[in-house]
């Protein structure tokens, strides 16, 4: 059964493309410019494996992006406004992500208002937030050393001959995240008893699940995680603006669907929410490389969305059948 | 069986967008790329002529695109697949004047030469700016037909696009000094102006809101070609022609229809399809290694000499747009 799995049906549209990209686009294959366009991937996909779990528990994240520019204001004004150490700036940072995070899951979670609700009014409330502390004024002068968490290169690997290629930071940054988040969900309780709070949370709580504590922790998570993806966004464009990442939740979200994992919650896939952000970033990729106008672009990406959405439903239903 | 039929449309969609790429390769001309801020709108379809007609004249190959909103995270991506295409020379039209540079920087590290046009990028990050015209012209054309139609000691608020795009921000700097120079009187409400983006439809509600929050308002600047449309219909809704004196930046074709019905007076413009123009000859000429730093004019085309000061390239002085001449454009 492992051919009609959600995730090789993914990798092998993964491969089709690539190679199909390869063969006809003149100079796709520069592995230099692949892994520098990487270095832009990196943030809708860190964020899209908490994104997973929320949306495997059947919630939804829509403040996502606003955290990343609130976060990324926070650090910029503590570097350059109150002259904190740019290490001890990050953290806060950070912070201010959690603790968006956790007034997310509070509100969702303990005053049962829904998710979507909730996090609609936190996209502005952030947003807004951002706008006010930054007065629209943004913030350049970072040091070197924090650009090199999303402009510097971690290792070689050598292709033979002379050419090498550079893996960047903010890659491994994203490897590391996936892994983590891929763990959780296959390897540990907390991905088994998010998938049962999203099956049926009645049911989970009956089997013992706190799930009010569980979707609290999942929301505060993602916030943290926007946090640190928030520093390596502002790294990657060497300013803190309060209209950063903007639309980031549907880039987010669209990793999480086209990776299989169902909106109505009771399944997910972090590895197919990171063959999500590889397909969606190859397909722009390779469609702007063939010069074809961003209008379009648009069309074929959402094209892209429908025909994985309408596939990952089907392959749902044969394997419910399967297993009866 | 829908499986494959699926599978199949896929594969046909790729192989048409193969067929397409290849019929692209094999020129061995030069290659430009012009980004604008975004796609889709008059202004700059109005600088996509210019810019092909550049192309056409010098014998280069000039590929237009942008992203659909005016982010500067979509124009950094969008230039990474251009570094990747290898251009020989890029003219951008940056949202951000700091966020766009480590992109820019790594383009010129590559071999590729970057003009920034309409609106600047960081000076360390660019090979030269084409300016449409100085910011202080922009500036005291906008003050002095404030003045005109409202008087000397108006009360006006600013309605611009977003708060991170570097021409209209030197734009209103040089306003607030004109003002302070020569006309003291007038009264700027809004401390920050405010920025409904390159959003039209924004641009009305928030025109409309200001019109309600500022009884005694008397003038409107709306210093793009997106809000001047956008607040012209807030005021014909609210029927405030007569009160408020509307003035701002837009193109003649946008604009036509709220000067015949005397909403909008007098405006100002420069010619954005010899800015594109202008921004390709500039591109081609630093690529060709003709236009070096330093140089105090060069020729562009049927613009003929045209004026740099320092890295800025001059296009001219601002056109003023009003009944007698609006109709005779064709942006």
């Amino acid at each position: 059964m492992i051919l009609f799995s959600r995730e090789s049906v993914l990798c092998c549209l993964f491969a089709a493309m690539f190679a199909m990209f390869a063969v006809f686009i003149d100079g796709f294959l520069d592995w230099f410019s692949l892994l520098e366009r990487a270095r832009y991937w990196v943030i809708p996909g860190m964020i899209a494996v908490p994104m997973t779990f929320i949306i495997t528990t059947a919630g939804i994240d829509l403040s996502v992006g606003s955290i990343v520019a609130m976060c990324g204001i926070v650090l910029g004004l503590l570097y350059s406004d109150a002259h904190w150490p740019i290490a001890l700036a990050a953290v806060a940072a950070v912070a201010a992500g959690v603790a968006a995070g956790a007034f997310n899951g509070g509100v969702s979670s303990w005053l049962r208002i829904p998710p979507l609700v909730v996090t609609l009014a936190t996209m502005a409330l952030f947003r807004g937030v951002a706008m006010g502390l930054s007065k629209a004024r943004t913030v350049s002068n970072f040091p070197e050393s924090f650009l090199w968490i999303s402009q510097g290169d971690a290792f070689k690997i050598s292709l033979g001959g002379d050419e090498a290629a550079f893996v960047p930071v903010p890659v491994v940054a994203l490897i590391v995240v996936v892994l983590l988040g891929w763990v959780l969900m296959r390897k540990s309780w907390i991905g088994r008893f998010t998938e049962c709070t999203g099956e049926n949370p009645t049911a989970a709580a009956f089997a013992g699940i706190d799930v009010r504590r569980m979707t609290f922790w999942l929301y505060t998570g993602c916030g943290a995680v926007c946090g640190v993806a928030a520093l390596f966004n502002t790294a990657l464009y060497a300013t803190a603006k309060a209209d950063a990442a903007m639309g980031l939740e549907l880039d987010a979200i669209a990793c999480v669907v086209i990776g299989g994992t169902r909106i109505s919650g009771g399944e997910g896939s972090v590895i197919g929410s990171l063959l999500g952000l590889l397909i969606i970033g190859i397909l722009r990729y390779g469609l702007e490389m063939a010069g074809i106008k961003s209008q379009h672009v648009v069309i074929f990406v959402g094209a892209l969305l429908v025909v994985t959405a309408v596939l990952n439903e089907r392959l749902a239903r044969v394997r419910t059948r399967g297993v009866k | 069986m829908k499986k494959v039929v699926v599978a199949a449309v896929l594969l046909a969609l790729f192989l048409s967008v193969g067929h397409a790429a290849a019929q692209d390769a094999g020129k061995a001309n030069l290659r430009i790329g012009v980004m604008p801020k975004l796609i889709g709108i008059d202004f700059f379809n109005a600088t996509e002529v210019g810019a092909k007609k550049a192309g056409e004249e010098l014998g280069v190959t000039v590929d237009f695109d942008g992203p659909v909103t005016a982010d500067v995270a979509l124009q950094a991506q969008m230039l990474e697949t251009w570094i990747a295409k290898k251009y020989d020379a890029i003219a951008i039209a940056p949202n951000d004047k700091a966020a766009i540079a480590p992109v820019l920087a790594k383009a010129r590290k590559r071999g590729i030469k970057v003009i920034s046009w309409d609106a600047d990028a960081l000076e360390s990050a660019r090979d030269f700016f084409v300016n449409q015209c100085t910011s202080e012209s922009v500036a005291k054309a906008l003050m002095d037909v404030m003045a005109e139609g409202a008087g000397p000691n108006a009360k006006y608020i600013i309605v611009t696009g977003t708060l991170t795009a570097d021409n209209q921000n030197r734009w209103m700097a040089d306003m607030e000094k004109c003002r302070k120079a020569k006309y003291p009187n007038m009264v700027n409400l809004s401390e920050t102006p405010k920025a409904p983006g390159e959003d039209q439809a924004l641009a009305t509600q928030v025109t409309a809101d200001c019109l309600k929050t500022y009884p005694d308002l008397q003038g409107i600047f709306a210093i793009t070609s997106v809000a001047l449309p956008g607040a012209a219909e807030a005021i014909r809704k609210a029927g405030a022609a007569d009160k408020v004196f509307l003035t701002g930046l837009a193109t003649p074709k946008m604009m036509k229809e709220y000067v015949t019905d005397g909403t909008l007076k007098k405006f100002v413009l420069w010619n954005p399809v010899d800015l594109g123009y202008l921004a390709v000859y500039a591109a081609a000429a630093t690529a060709k290694g003709e236009l070096k730093p330093g140089a105090t004019t060069f020729k562009a085309g049927h613009l003929g000499e045209v004026k740099i000061a320092g890295s800025e390239i001059i296009l001219g002085d601002p056109l003023i747009f009003d009944k007698s001449n609006v109709g005779s454009f064709n942006f």
